[in-house]
């Protein structure tokens, strides 16, 4: 299995959109709710981000003739899943290890 | 609030053209939703301002390094690390390298006003002026490198690698 750590920001942008696509302002709320308010992104970080995403085809615009242009939707492509689920793997061995590690150190 | 919209916009000129052009409406409507849901607190708006201005400058800063550099400078993930801090380490050797560039001015031009009617003095001047610029380059690259370093986007770009020698393979 290929393993490699992803920023929180990033990591959050992509679980806000596997739940369901998503506008960019949605995705900040969902975001400052997913972290308790402890992520803030600024417009400027999260449409770099975005941008980002959408350049090595994580996650793509939703085209709908009925959607304005300045509330477009967002949702994960196939290849932002499956390295979204890669990430999820990683971070569940890691819990695992880490509650083993402190389970022997009780012990 | 109209103030902080239209420096908003003024500050969304700050990005290519090309970019501005295709994401800037957005922004702007996405920014306006959330200046109309901040709380009344003064603190909270203040932090909510330079938080988007912010963003907005350092956004600017890469999209233009991306059009110019594309993927071979690792600046395009750099406004996705949440745990980014500028080093204090390079503050203090910025302000080090900016005090010995002035200590050298002023010697410089102390010699210059020693010796009128030479033809060192210009030779002196102009000598300041290169070292002026070599160093205030050489702290801005020691500084970005440095906090590159820091905030782990050499591990991002571990993660591009990897992704493209896994699909290369038909791993999944």
């Amino acid at each position: 299995m290929e393993t490699f750590a992803l920023s929180e920001p990033v990591l959050l942008v992509l679980l806000s959109l596997a739940e369901q696509p998503r506008h960019g302002y949605s995705i900040l709320k969902d975001i400052e709710s997913m972290s308790g308010g402890g992520v803030l992104l600024s417009t400027g970080t999260l449409y770099g981000a975005l941008q980002r995403l959408l350049e090595n085809g994580w996650i793509e615009r939703v085209e709908e003739d009925s959607t304005p242009r300045d509330r477009r939707t967002y949702r994960l492509t196939s290849r932002g899943r499956r390295n979204l689920q890669m990430e999820i793997e990683r971070m569940r061995h890691l819990t695992k290890v880490a509650a083993l590690r402190m389970a022997r150190k009780e012990a | 609030m109209i103030v902080t919209l239209t420096v908003y916009r003024w500050m969304l000129c700050l990005y290519p053209g090309s970019y501005r052009g295709e994401i800037a409406e957005e922004m702007t409507s996405v920014f306006l939703d959330a200046q109309s849901t901040l709380p009344p607190a003064l603190a909270a708006k203040i932090s909510f301002y330079r938080r988007e201005f912010c963003g907005l400058l350092s956004g600017a800063l890469y999209a233009h390094f991306d059009r110019l550099f594309g993927p071979a400078i690792p600046f395009r993930r750099f406004d996705m690390q949440s745990q980014f801090r500028f080093p204090r380490s390079t503050v203090l050797l910025m302000l080090v390298i900016f005090a010995g560039t002035v200590l050298t001015i002023a010697k410089a031009s102390s010699i210059a006003g020693a010796r009128p009617g030479s033809v060192w003095p210009s030779f002196v001047s102009v000598g300041a002026l290169m070292l002026l610029t070599m160093c205030t380059a050489a702290a801005v690259v020691v500084g970005i490198l440095h906090a590159l370093r820091r905030s782990g986007v050499y591990r991002l770009e571990n993660v591009q690698g990897r992704m493209d020698s896994a699909e290369s393979n038909g791993k999944p």
